[in-house]
């Protein structure tokens, strides 16, 4: 008590820690300050009796400092838990701080009442969830963006499906007829023309029984619908590679499967320089 | 003051055994606590660590400038003499001037260092060490002592043996002078400015003081590679050291023999200091420093007369008492019972109504007199007027007739 007044003029006029001054106003720093402005009644350390609220997980202490324990900064504080009814609560802070001075009853029945408030509002919050405002970092944002633009490039994600589908193909996935730009199947054809021919013959020879299992299915369904393409039969060609056929004919499912696209398909037209095929054609025709 | 008079040592290994309980607090800790006398010392005993400098005497003035006079159409500051260059004909010499020399050169026979009265030093270290026991000012001061057991920290002469710095260490972790360090170790910045360059890369915080009183102790290396703790001798206790930039309230801890060797030291308010010779510890000028206390206690409330109210000399705006009752009541108390009676007496001496209307038949009858009366006025005046008139109107007339004759 003697020191208080001391204290209070070294700490005020000099240096203290804990303040913050504003243009308007002085701010206290210190945890335990009950009001949290800075002045002489509520400076917790130019009050060797003193007393604040503190709310830790939800709960509220009572921390009460005398000057008996002045010189003991580890026990300085002793923590009292208050009752979670308010009104209880209340009557215990009246109880502690009997015949205390009203500043600091008062101060400290306020402060109580704006943590229970906040209490209350982040429980209300956690039940009903709020809106968690994210700041938007135009950098990082900025940053990211590029990098997306720049890895979409690098993945080469054309070149991995184009590879993707030829690896299909060979592998006899798509049976049926597939609607496909010409100029990406000439290049496939001209690869498998150079890859395989040799299965290719073998194929052929394997697969002449399944031709006509295989012509049923090579049968668009969709084509029934369009009678003006009949004409467009004896352009069909497409038994040069039977395994090709197969190819289309899976793919012509998955299609189908997937539910791709219900647009016409315009008949492809294949032209090939060898005549050898005609016949077998013509037989394919015969079979229809 | 209410620094607790009794004080006990902890053990170094233990920070919840004490060896030796309640030790007195040495004469310096009941100091009255005087900032303005640390404050002066300090900044008069910072300057004495200085180091002579100066600027080339010669900078700027290496020219044989001369200034052209007048009669060029210049200004007359002195200009460089030759000729071949771009720096002929421009200015040197001054303050003013690019390249010139700068106004008053820093001189080294600059008075570097201040001598400070010894006794005034002496009490500043008293009162810098009694700040040192007062927990408020220790951590105002920005010291991390929360989970220090005691306020002054007093331990066993053992640590003196430390040689360490692990030892140093969880010593400092055990009585919680840890979080000071940690604060000093986070807290690292790079300094701003050009010293950087001139080897103050860093700007440290200050941690603990660790007073040791042993010669031979070798707690000095081990504590000296721990970031922010000084270690220092009682008997060479340095101000610069115990209220660092004129602040109170350091942490210091301190060794039993040291403490012990505080009150040879500075001495008591019985007898003056041994070491210090002659040095006597500074009275308080008042003993009770809690005014408040002391007005509102008992012994003074008996004695203090009731508290004045405040005098009214006169009234903000004058009032007419003849004219305002109010204010003539405030002179006169008995004026407002001379008014009723008044009031009274006239109301008992008219009767009815009949006077009033005599009154007002007198009224009409002596109006209607003074309208005859003016009526008749009226008619003389116009009379008179009409006659000047015509003696005008005549007179004219005969003037025209003459006139005209002539």
């Amino acid at each position: 008590m003697q020191i208080d007044e001391v204290v209070w003029q070294v700490i005020n006029r000099g240096h203290c820690s804990f303040k913050i001054k504003t243009i308007s106003q002085n701010f206290c720093r210190n945890e335990y300050n009950v009001t949290g402005l800075c002045s002489k009644q509520s400076c917790p350390l130019a009050n060797s009796q003193y007393a604040t609220i503190k709310e830790e997980k939800g709960l509220c202490y009572l921390y009460v400092k005398t000057a008996e324990r002045a010189q003991k900064p580890k026990e300085l504080w002793e923590k009292i838990l208050l009752s979670k009814n308010y009104e209880q609560a209340l009557a215990q802070i009246d109880e502690q701080l009997k015949y205390w001075s009203n500043f600091m009853i008062h101060k400290n029945k306020q402060r109580l009442t704006k943590l229970r408030q906040m209490l209350i509002r982040i429980r209300k919050m956690r039940l009903k969830g709020f809106k968690e405002l994210i700041p938007i970092k135009k950098k990082a944002e900025r940053r990211d963006k590029i990098r997306e633009q720049k890895a979409l490039v690098a993945a080469n994600l054309e070149n991995a499906i184009e590879q993707e589908l030829i690896d299909r193909l060979k592998n006899g996935v798509y049976n049926e007829i597939m609607n496909y730009n010409t100029k990406a199947f000439e290049k496939v054809v001209g690869q498998n023309q150079m890859e395989d021919e040799e299965e290719r013959e073998q194929q052929e020879l394997e697969e002449e029984e399944e031709d006509y299992s295989d012509e049923e299915l090579i049968f668009d369904p969709n084509d029934l619908e369009e009678d003006d393409d009949e004409e467009d039969q004896d352009d069909e060609e497409d038994d040069k590679r039977l395994f090709q056929k197969q190819t289309f004919n899976q793919l012509r499912r998955e299609n189908d499967e997937v539910k791709d696209i219900k647009k016409k398909k315009p008949r492809v037209q294949l032209q090939y320089e060898e005549e050898e095929e005609v016949e077998d054609r013509k037989k394919q025709q015969i079979a229809f | 003051m209410t620094s607790v008079p009794l004080v006990s040592v902890f053990s170094a290994d233990d920070s919840s055994k004490v060896t030796a309980k309640h030790i007195p607090l040495p004469a310096v800790f009941q100091t009255p606590i005087r900032p303005d006398i640390v404050s002066f010392v300090h900044t008069n005993i910072a300057k004495n660590r200085r180091q002579a400098h100066a600027v080339n005497p010669q900078a700027g003035m290496q020219h044989s400038a001369e200034s052209w006079g007048t009669g060029r159409a210049v200004a007359r500051i002195p200009r460089v003499s030759g000729s071949g260059t771009h720096r002929s004909g421009q200015a040197a010499f001054g303050n003013q001037c690019r390249k010139g020399r700068m106004s008053l050169p820093i001189k080294v026979w600059r008075r570097w260092h201040r001598r400070v009265n010894i006794k005034q030093k002496r009490h500043a270290a008293a009162t810098a060490v009694a700040a040192t026991g007062i927990v408020p000012l220790v951590l105002a001061r920005g010291h991390r002592i929360s989970q220090v057991p005691q306020i002054p920290l007093v331990v066993e002469d053992k640590i003196e043996s430390y040689e360490k710095t692990t030892d140093a260490l969880n010593f400092l972790k055990r009585f919680g002078a840890f979080e000071d360090v940690q604060k000093v170790v986070s807290t690292k910045v790079v300094r701003a400015g050009i010293s950087k360059q001139r080897g103050k890369k860093y700007r440290v915080r200050k941690g603990p003081l660790v007073v040791y009183f042993n010669e031979n102790a070798k707690l000095l290396k081990a504590f000296r590679n721990v970031p922010g703790v000084e270690v220092v001798n009682v008997t060479r206790l340095n101000l610069l050291q115990l209220a660092p930039g004129g602040q109170l309230g350091r942490f210091v801890i301190w060794t039993q023999s040291a403490f012990a060797h505080l009150d040879k030291l500075f001495g008591t308010y019985r007898y003056s200091s041994i070491i210090k010779d002659g040095y006597q510890l500074l009275r308080p000028l008042i003993t009770n420093p809690d005014l408040a206390r002391i007005i509102n206690s008992n012994q003074v409330q008996e004695k203090v007369q009731p508290a004045k109210t405040t005098k009214v000399l006169h009234e903000v705006q004058k009032k007419n008492p003849l004219k305002n009752t109010k204010a003539m009541d405030r002179l006169n108390p008995y004026a407002k019972k001379q008014r009723a009676a008044a009031a009274a007496a006239i109301k008992a001496n008219t009767k009815g109504t009949k006077k009033i209307k005599k009154n007002k038949a007198l009224k009409k009858a002596s109006r209607a007199a003074y309208n005859k009366v003016a009526a008749s006025l009226n008619d003389a005046t116009k009379a008179a007027v009409q006659e000047e008139q015509d003696i005008k109107v005549k007179y004219f007339s005969v003037q025209k007739g003459a006139a005209q004759t002539e």
